[in-house]
């Protein structure tokens, strides 16, 4: 069986590394990159655990080969941190509304939410639940990270603002 | 399990990669039905033939009186094409009941076609618009009506060393009105059923009326019975011709929901739909 070379960049880094053919970028991204922040939940493509952006847009890192990803822009929810390390301001909001509890779906709700912050014009609070439906929660009862998207959204409009 | 991984730069690769490797090969697009399967063990191909950078099979354009849809086009960049809002809602409409984001950016109008759920959105509005889907492999390059492409449960009639490149939709008449309903247990999972319709209103009348269901047989119905019995009726007149009507014909036994229920529920959805479509006929912008 033939190994087959990926090369994309994770938050900004040129990474490039062999796996078998076989390998999601969910494994390959774990296995060879050390992104341990993208998590492994049901291999479905439901629970959205492992979402990460591709090419700015939110998809699941268990239901795509390492390979088809190759020559992309993947961003993890460690590329929404400050460039000093401290939490970005879509992490703060989550962190301001106890939008978390155990951790697990958090960074793959914040993949989604990245993309729902970055659209234009601003989603409504249902058009953010209607996106979020696709990513699981088996703590919060989702209301707290609703609140902490839509406060995001806020926080965005009025730094542009002023 | 170790599989093979081979991307094919063009179409001529992909056939050539395809030609005599046995049903062991597969053909992968978005991956999203594909890579779900072989996740939970329920797939095993040895090889798989990625098809998803061929510049030709992506992509949205008119023609002669038909929108063709490159196969390997991202549900999320059909849902983003203005001439598919404009002129083809009913697919549109069906899209956004599709999985969730992640599936949308990442799967692709063809992989649904040849994946063949009998609960899929797309099968089902594509069966409603009488698409053509056109097929490339070795021997050449050829036609099938949706009709007889979707041939069974999760089975098409793609041939082993096939390639589906495009579906053809023809463009319905200009103030044709269509309707898009389903129902599932939890949001974006797989509607039990889902109904499509699309209609004319002539002399304050259904006209060209077409329905189909998805979640009721193997594959998508057309109830034609149904669809007659419905030309020149009125709204008011909806219900009482739907009550009659008895969709089933399970050949798959669904451990979760009865016969009954799943009667009621294309009824109920039959009927959204046909409101929807009537209040969309002549209604040219949305």
């Amino acid at each position: 069986m033939n190994d087959v070379t990926t090369s994309v960049t994770v938050n900004g880094r040129r990474v490039s590394a062999q796996a078998p053919g076989h390998y999601s970028l969910l494994r390959w991204l774990r296995e060879k990159v050390q992104a341990y922040e993208v998590k492994a939940g049901c291999g479905e493509g439901v629970c959205g655990a492992c979402t990460v952006r591709i090419d700015g847009a939110p998809m699941a890192s268990c239901c795509l080969l390492a390979a088809q990803a190759d020559g992309c822009e993947i961003v993890t929810s460690v590329g929404l941190l400050d460039p000093d390390g401290s939490l970005g301001a879509l992490q703060r909001s989550f962190w301001e509304s106890a939008a978390t509890q155990c951790g697990f779906c958090t960074q793959g709700m914040l993949m989604t939410a990245a993309d729902l912050v970055a659209a234009d014009p601003p989603p409504s609070r249902t058009e953010i639940r209607e996106a979020l439906h696709g990513n699981l929660c088996r703590c919060t009862g989702y209301q707290p990270i609703v609140d902490a998207v839509e406060n995001a959204i806020a926080c965005r409009k009025e730094a542009q603002v002023s | 399990m170790p599989m093979e991984y081979i991307r094919a730069e063009t179409l001529t690769d992909a056939v050539a990669l395809l030609t005599g490797a046995g049903e062991d090969t597969r053909v992968l697009a978005g991956g999203q039905s594909l890579l779900p399967l072989i996740n939970l063990g329920l797939a095993q191909p040895e090889a798989l033939i990625d098809i998803g950078r061929i510049p030709q099979l992506r992509g949205v354009r008119t023609d002669d009186g038909e929108i063709v849809i490159g196969a390997t086009t991202r549900h999320a960049d059909v849902l983003g094409s203005a001439v598919v809002g404009d002129r083809l809602p009913l697919v549109t409409d069906a899209l956004r009941h599709v999985g969730n984001t992640r599936v949308r950016n990442a799967g692709t109008i063809g992989g649904s076609m040849a994946h063949a759920d009998p609960h899929g959105e797309i099968p089902l509005a594509l069966a409603v618009l009488e698409a053509r889907c056109e097929i490339h492999s070795d021997r050449g390059t050829r036609m099938v009506h949706t009709a007889d492409f979707t041939r069974g449960y999760y089975t098409s009639d793609l041939a082993e060393d096939e390639i589906l490149t495009a579906l053809h939709v023809p463009v319905p008449a200009r103030g044709t009105g269509w309707g898009f309903h389903e129902y599932a247990r939890r949001a974006g999972d797989f509607a039990i059923v889902a109904a499509a319709t699309t209609m004319r209103v002539t002399d304050g009348a259904a006209a060209d009326v077409r329905i189909g269901l998805a979640g009721v047989a193997d594959r998508p119905m057309r109830p034609a019975e149904l669809e007659s019995a419905l030309h020149g009726a009125r709204p008011a007149e909806f219900d009482r011709i739907v009550s009659d009507f008895d969709p089933i014909s399970r050949s798959v036994d669904d451990p979760f929901v009865g016969p009954g229920y799943v009667s009621h529920l294309a009824r109920v959805l039959i009927t959204r739909a046909l409101r929807d479509a009537w209040t969309t006929t002549n209604q040219e912008i949305r």
